[in-house]
């Protein structure tokens, strides 16, 4: 089994996601396929996976052309797409999730339970897989439940099987699992695409690589030729892009200490987390999904629970059990997925602009109307709000413009400590600009301590004085000065320092 | 900092009587509610019909008719209110009939002029004992709707759960403890409704209006108000911006209960008697379908006091209506379900148009 892609092209509207990519994948083949988020990684795949399609291009299975014009067309070719969020369902044993969509009927009409159970079985056996399948898929850990998803992948004679960032939740145990059903995969000549940020895996298992940039293949070849530091150049380019806004101070002549964090640990999402915080300075947070970094700053807005480890806030301790009382305390925290966590669909620009400071303010619980107008006309022209009516709905506004309105609420609350999570996520080129200049000005005019969360390393690098980077709920390095460039972040992010100090203790 | 453009006001178009119509149609969510209320009134005057001897005794006959259909639904009325209230949080509360009847039995035993009467057995009698009797039933029902908060903002029990058990509770606990028991309200007591004002019985009517014009103040410039509305738009978002999701939640259920005890005792008033097994049976369904026809959403995040009142007054009307046709009583109901889907579907309609 041969797969190869030639000249795929791909734009969504003005926005080219592939420009004339081509590359091959043999069966019996680990291939990683890397890129920076936006790289076209995604599209690449869905567009193998049937999920979507190219524009012009072709895809060759042995030297023929194939179309797949839906998902179910590329399985029956023999191409499994295993998603991050994987497709099984709860509340059902595993031998019929196998079959999920295909059930085994008897003649009756009835579902066959013993074919299924007996094929699940056989199956297992092949793939060397040690699990019960009367087992409830809720009981099962994500390794396993990927381990049954590529199963089925092999039940219905998949000869190439995509995983997109397959390990991302997963323990080291647990990847440990994986990594051997890989290889089974290996030994019964079925290609696998591997899709990952995580180098050192990809140093581990994979045999060859391709690296997208910008939609274009700007690098492939044998893994064991190149080096992670190599690898991750390849991603990020040698051209930085954009200058840096970083201002002149050292982060050393910041004002006073105003946060403090010690031994914070939740053991599910981050553990052991030390760092100080000063007035007037801009901290970047930045690793890759999964890494726990929102979990910690939420735990210490008051929005999650805390195990164990101390909060100082200008050198008392904090004990916030709930956000509001992290808001008068001066912590203000704007979340990532804005629609999600931060957007109240039902109320106007105004309401969504005031609701942090109701209690702040109201006269025996009546809100005090025209305070907050006072406070959210100046935050408007500060801001550059872009808007109609103050009474309009928040959604008639554009994504930068409902973002600059979830931070008008939290500068209206006068925080010492501002985190910014994913502060510019969904927003355009020209509100993203306007967003950096504010978080500068922030820190520059009014001392306040922003933290500034981003999976963009370009983002930390514009716009921080200096970055924690996170890995697997540890801060894996700091980086300051000249360390702190792509290269650097992406080593540290893919668990890097991690990988020097195995070597160490294997040599 | 540069100032910012002085954003571009709207153009005022001038419009005709018919577009200005439309306009509210599209945009102001209770003017169709407004609407459907005015036509059902106009069908309901229609059907009394003019055949009297003077204007004045058509017009003595149309008010008469009037304060029977608002004083009849001065009790559910006010328990509407409350459930708009509990569905804008994106909740329900099932248990209000239960309520109303373990709120009604208290403010009866302790009000009883026979030997087992509470109040009286402790030598208070007359207009202390009544007030003392208003007082406690309502901090009975604070209480009891602050129970069902709890099990819902601590148990974490869904609110339809948490209110279906109450609802079995509060019922067969009141009916076994009152077998066989017949007791005596106070005739003063039945002064809190049939006290008549410029030879009108609408003291129920007053509370209903009162109570309105109170919580439409609480859901328009309260701080508790609105956060009910952020908390039933976007729960994670509202306690991502501060607001004690649970506090504002278990505020809202125990307001329930104290306007349910508030109905119970307007109901006790009234009639000077309840019946355990029977009274607020079906009285939650009739909340909620007076919510759902004045507007108010099922999810939550949206919700109007004053549409609350139009969809009781519409169900009302169209009951009074029902009887002035001489429709058989087992079919009203049938009406009264037609009338919820329609207007759920003309505001649907509305909203996409």
């Amino acid at each position: 089994m041969k797969i190869e892609m030639q000249h795929i092209v791909k734009s969504f509207g003005s926005n080219h996601v592939l420009k004339d990519v081509s590359l091959s994948i043999q069966g019996g083949e680990i291939c990683a396929l890397l890129g920076e988020n936006g790289a076209g990684k995604s599209t690449l795949m869905n567009i193998l996976g049937g999920v979507i399609q190219k524009d012009s291009g072709q895809i060759l299975m042995d030297g023929q052309e194939v179309i797949f014009e839906s998902p179910s067309e590329s399985l029956d070719a023999g191409i499994a797409f295993i998603h991050q969020e994987l497709n099984l369902v709860n509340d059902l044993p595993i031998y019929e999730n196998m079959f999920l969509g295909r059930e085994l009927k008897t003649k009756r009409g009835n579902l066959d339970l013993k074919r299924m159970y007996q094929k699940t079985v056989e199956i297992f056996e092949k793939m060397n897989v040690d699990l019960d399948p009367r087992r409830m898929v809720r009981d099962l850990d994500a390794s396993y439940k990927q381990i049954v998803e590529i199963c089925r992948a092999m039940m219905m004679n998949a000869s190439m099987i995509i995983m997109d960032e397959p390990t991302t939740s997963l323990t080291d145990t647990e990847i440990e699992r994986v990594f051997q059903m890989m290889e089974t995969l290996k030994e019964h000549h079925v290609g696998i695409i591997f899709i990952s940020h995580k180098l050192n895996e990809v140093m581990k298992i994979c045999d060859k690589y391709f690296v997208l940039r910008d939609g274009i293949l700007v690098s492939e070849g044998k893994v064991s030729e190149v080096t992670t530091k190599e690898l991750a150049s390849y991603m990020v380019g040698f051209d930085v892009r954009t200058e840096s806004l970083r201002r002149e101070k050292e982060p050393d002549d910041m004002g006073e200490e105003v946060l403090r964090v010690e031994n914070l640990t939740d053991a599910e999402h981050f553990r052991d987390i030390h760092f100080t915080l000063h007035a007037g300075e801009i901290l970047g947070v930045t690793g890759l999904l999964g890494d726990g970094r929102s979990e910690l700053f939420q735990a210490i807005f008051g929005a999650r629970p805390i195990q164990s480890g101390k909060i100082y806030l200008h050198g008392k301790e904090m004990n916030s059990k709930s956000t509001y009382e992290a808001i008068k305390a001066g912590i203000a925290y704007l979340p990532r997925n804005r629609k999600e966590n931060a957007i109240l669909k039902d109320m106007s620009i105004f309401e969504n602009a005031s609701i942090t400071t109701w209690p702040m303010f109201a006269k025996r619980g009546t809100i005090d109307t025209s305070k907050h107008q006072q406070i959210f006309k100046e935050q408007r022209d500060k801001l550059q709000i872009k808007m109609r009516e103050w009474t309009d709905s928040i959604t008639s506004l554009s994504g930068g413009n409902q973002q600059k309105v979830v931070l008008s609420k939290w500068l209206a609350t006068n925080p010492r400590v501002l985190i910014l999570d994913n502060p510019t996520q969904g927003v355009d080129v020209g509100a993203k600009e306007d967003i950096y200049d504010i978080i500068i000005q922030l820190a520059e005019e009014e001392n306040i301590a922003v933290i500034v969360l981003s999976s963009e390393a370009q983002e930390v690098i514009r716009v921080c004085d200096r970055a924690l980077v996170m890995y697997h709920g540890v801060i894996q390095g700091e980086v300051r000065g000249n360390d702190m460039n792509e290269n650097m972040i992406m080593h540290l992010a893919t668990g890097g320092e991690l990988k020097i100090k195995r070597r160490e203790y294997q040599s | 900092m540069i100032p910012s453009p002085s954003p571009t006001p709207p153009v005022k178009q001038k419009r005709t009587f018919i577009e200005g119509l439309k306009h509210r149609w599209s945009n102001d969510p209770l003017f169709s509610v407004l609407i459907a209320l005015i036509i059902m009134v106009i069908l309901q005057t229609l059907t009394l019909g003019f055949d009297y001897g003077s204007f004045g005794e058509w017009l003595q006959a149309w008010t008469n008719n009037w304060i029977n259909i608002l004083r009849n639904n001065a009790g559910v009325g006010i328990v509407a209110l409350g459930m708009t209230f509990v569905i804008m949080t994106g909740g329900i509360d099932l248990s209000v009939g239960s309520t109303l009847v373990i709120t009604g039995a208290f403010a009866m035993y302790l009000l009883d002029t026979g030997a087992s009467g509470i109040l009286g057995g402790l030598g208070i009698t007359g207009v202390p004992a009544i007030m003392i009797t208003i007082v406690l039933v309502m901090a009975f029902g604070i209480l009891l709707g602050g129970l069902i908060g709890v099990t819902i903002t601590k148990g974490l029990v869904p609110p339809f759960i948490a209110t279906l058990g109450a609802m079995m509770i509060f019922r067969s606990v009141t009916q076994h403890f009152t077998q066989g028991y017949n007791t005596t309200v106070p005739t003063e007591f039945l002064q809190l409704s049939s006290f008549k004002i410029g030879n009108l019985m609408i003291m129920p009517i007053i509370y209903w209006a009162i109570i309105a014009a109170i919580l439409y103040y609480v859901s328009k410039r309260t701080v508790f108000g609105r956060q009910i509305i952020a908390v039933g738009s976007n729960e994670r978002a509202a306690k991502l911006s501060g607001v004690n999701v649970n506090k504002v939640k278990l505020r809202v259920y125990a307001l329930m209960g104290l306007l349910v005890s508030i109905a119970a005792i307007i109901q006790v008033s009234r009639i000077g008697s309840m019946d355990f097994s029977n009274a607020g049976r079906g009285m939650e369904m009739d909340a909620i379908a007076a919510a759902v026809v004045g507007g108010t959403h099922m999810l939550g995040g949206r919700g109007f006091i004053l549409g609350t009142v139009y969809g009781m007054l519409i169900i009302a009307v169209m009951n009074n209506l029902l009887n002035l046709f001489g429709v058989p009583p087992f079919l009203r109901e049938a009406f009264k379900g037609l009338i919820v889907i329609v207007a759920v579907l003309l505001q649907r309609k509305s909203e996409q148009g």
